[in-house]
């Protein structure tokens, strides 16, 4: 460890590049973001004028907002239930002993390695009524069957979250593999000397070993979630009407399409605020658990 | 009644076999089969798309789809783009990046402890919370739609994840192999160079890894800091229509999404230990 108060300016000089460039990519853009929240900025009809907290009051009284939110609260919540029910299930398949074991752990590694807009851009024509992968699935089974998904709110919205977790659950699943990778088989041996089954071993061996892991995991998973973009941009561009639109769609939309600065800059920093919130009181929380 | 336990056992040891290697072909045919569809129809005829039920085996294969975005959309220099925005931000971002790792672990100062503190912190902050004020930043300095201007912001996103990693990373190298180093009349940069890096090599190529696919997965920054410079992921959503009428060109968009999925598809084929090290040393988000 160099401590050495004469050798710290090589500190500096190593730490500047990274420093400086993180610096002027966030800073500078945050305070003005917090600044623009109290102006009334439309760029298409030239106004710039002081306009107090009025954004954010608006915020409340918007219709596209509010479906925003709604939908982001439902996509957060949905997503990350079935992330932690199948993400569980996903990683405990990958940690059975067989042979094909190596060749699904590479290939659960594709969906998450894919950009989300060529997932989005697939799903698009996947859920495609006529000539759609979903669809033709389905018709195998049930001939005639007819359904435009991203036409109707509740199927939209259900595509989108069923793509959400094509993409992110195998991601989810290798992260709590890791925890289960640690407890060791005597557990399970011992476990079975004393007659308990797969079942049991599971609900009091395993489940309380990786709860804490997976709790973990839900803070950064619920956070991309409550910013996600790229899969609704390129999927549904927030349709029909405002029904798929997330809350990081909905500011992108109002700052680079609406030009609605000001406004944009106040559900940004209503964002930034729960987001922080969330990372707070998990971290509080977190702490308690490890006591 | 030994024999016939004995069957029972064998009967539940076949059943627990094929109940694995069903579950095993379900969650590989959910992950591949899309990915096969995109592959099937990116060289199926644009007419033929419009049949259903699906064809999956194409009658007549064709490359036509593929010819048409080199010759009409301009392919080659989209993947020109590409490779050199990765490429130079893998090269100056991970080189700035180690120089950064290796003086949060090694100086300790309450300055450099702020400093490193900050750079994690970042993390939390979403593009789109800085995204506007940035965008006219970068128009008011010149960097807008320019390569020097993508290469930046491309940087600035692998920072905090690449310093984090690097950062645990020297730590775990014992502080005495340096001493040693020095006292052998080493001076800082030869320490650095002929025994920390040499060490650092497994977890540089892990970050460099998976830092060249969450580049390849960027979208919002090539979407919303350039307009001349295209680069995959934004080319996507942006090709022409030609003879649909659905909303999405499928022959073209299955093409160009099968030509970023080929160098993914190898990657993790080749890669699959570092880059699940690398996962699970930091939590990635791509």
């Amino acid at each position: 460890m160099i401590s050495k108060k004469s050798l710290q300016w090589i500190a500096w000089v190593l730490i500047l590049p990274v420093l400086i460039i993180r610096g002027f990519t966030t800073i500078y853009p945050i305070l003005k973001t917090v600044f623009n929240s109290f102006y009334d900025i439309r760029i298409l009809s030239g106004i710039n004028e002081f306009a107090g907290l009025s954004n954010y009051i608006n915020v409340f009284k918007d219709q596209k907002v509010l479906t925003t939110l709604e939908f982001t609260g439902i996509f957060v919540v949905i997503s990350m239930f079935f992330h932690i029910i199948l993400g569980v299930g996903l990683a405990l398949i990958l940690n059975m002993k067989f042979k094909g074991r190596r060749f699904l752990r590479t290939i659960v590694l594709i969906p998450w390695a894919m950009p989300a807009v060529v997932i989005g851009m697939a799903g698009k024509w996947a859920f495609n009524n006529d000539y759609g992968l979903i669809n033709d699935f389905v018709r195998r089974f049930v001939p005639d069957f007819q359904l435009n998904w991203l036409i109707n709110t509740g199927t939209a919205r259900a595509a989108v979250i069923s793509l959400d977790l094509w993409k992110d659950l195998p991601f989810f699943a290798i992260l709590i593999l890791s925890g289960l990778q640690f407890i060791s088989s005597d557990i399970y041996e011992a476990a079975k000397v004393d007659g308990a089954n797969g079942v049991k071993s599971f609900l009091y061996i395993t489940l309380p070993l990786i709860m804490r892991n997976v709790l973990t995991l839900c803070i950064p998973f619920t956070l991309w979630r409550l910013t996600g973009f790229d899969l609704v941009y390129s999927m549904t561009s927030g349709g029909p009407g405002e029904d798929t639109s997330l809350i990081a769609y909905r500011i992108t939309m109002e700052a680079f399409t609406n030009l609605n600065v000001g406004y944009a800059a106040a559900l940004a920093v209503l964002l930034f605020l729960v987001m922080a919130v969330f990372s707070w009181f998990n971290m509080r929380f977190m702490s308690k658990l490890e006591d | 009644m030994k024999k016939n336990s004995n069957a029972k056992y064998k009967a539940y040891r076949w059943l627990v076999g094929i109940g694995r290697w069903f579950l095993f072909a379900l969650v590989a045919f959910v992950i591949l089969f899309p990915v096969y569809w995109i592959f099937i129809s990116s060289i199926t005829p644009p007419g033929e798309l419009f049949k259903t039920p699906i064809d999956y085996i194409p009658d007549h294969p064709t490359l036509e789809s593929y010819t048409f975005l080199i010759e009409n959309v301009g392919l080659i220099s989209k993947i020109g783009n590409t490779v050199l925005i990765i490429g130079v931000t893998l090269i100056v971002g991970t080189t700035i990046c180690v120089m950064g790792a290796y003086a949060f672990a090694r100086f300790r100062s309450k300055a450099v402890s702020l400093a490193f503190g900050f750079i994690v912190a970042t993390m939390l902050i979403p593009e789109v919370v800085t995204a506007r004020p940035l965008y006219e930043f970068m128009q008011k300095v010149k960097l807008f739609d320019t390569y020097q201007g993508l290469i930046i912001l491309y940087i600035s996103s692998i920072i905090p994840f690449t310093v984090l990693i690097l950062r645990n990373f020297v730590g775990e190298i014992p502080v005495s192999l340096e001493e040693a180093a020095s006292i052998d009349g080493a001076n800082f940069v030869q320490r650095l160079f002929l025994v920390v890096l040499p060490l650092m090599k497994p977890a540089i190529a892990t970050v460099c890894i998976i830092n060249f696919i969450n580049c390849l997965n960027n979208f919002f920054t090539p979407l919303y800091y350039s307009n001349g410079i295209q680069v995959l992921s934004v080319a996507i959503v942006q090709l022409p229509l030609r003879d649909n009428m659905y909303g999405v060109p499928w022959d073209l968009v299955s093409a160009m999404g099968w030509i970023i999925l080929l160098p993914i598809i190898i990657f993790v084929a080749v890669f699959e230990k570092q880059i699940m090290d690398g996962i699970m040393a930091g939590g990635v988000k791509a």
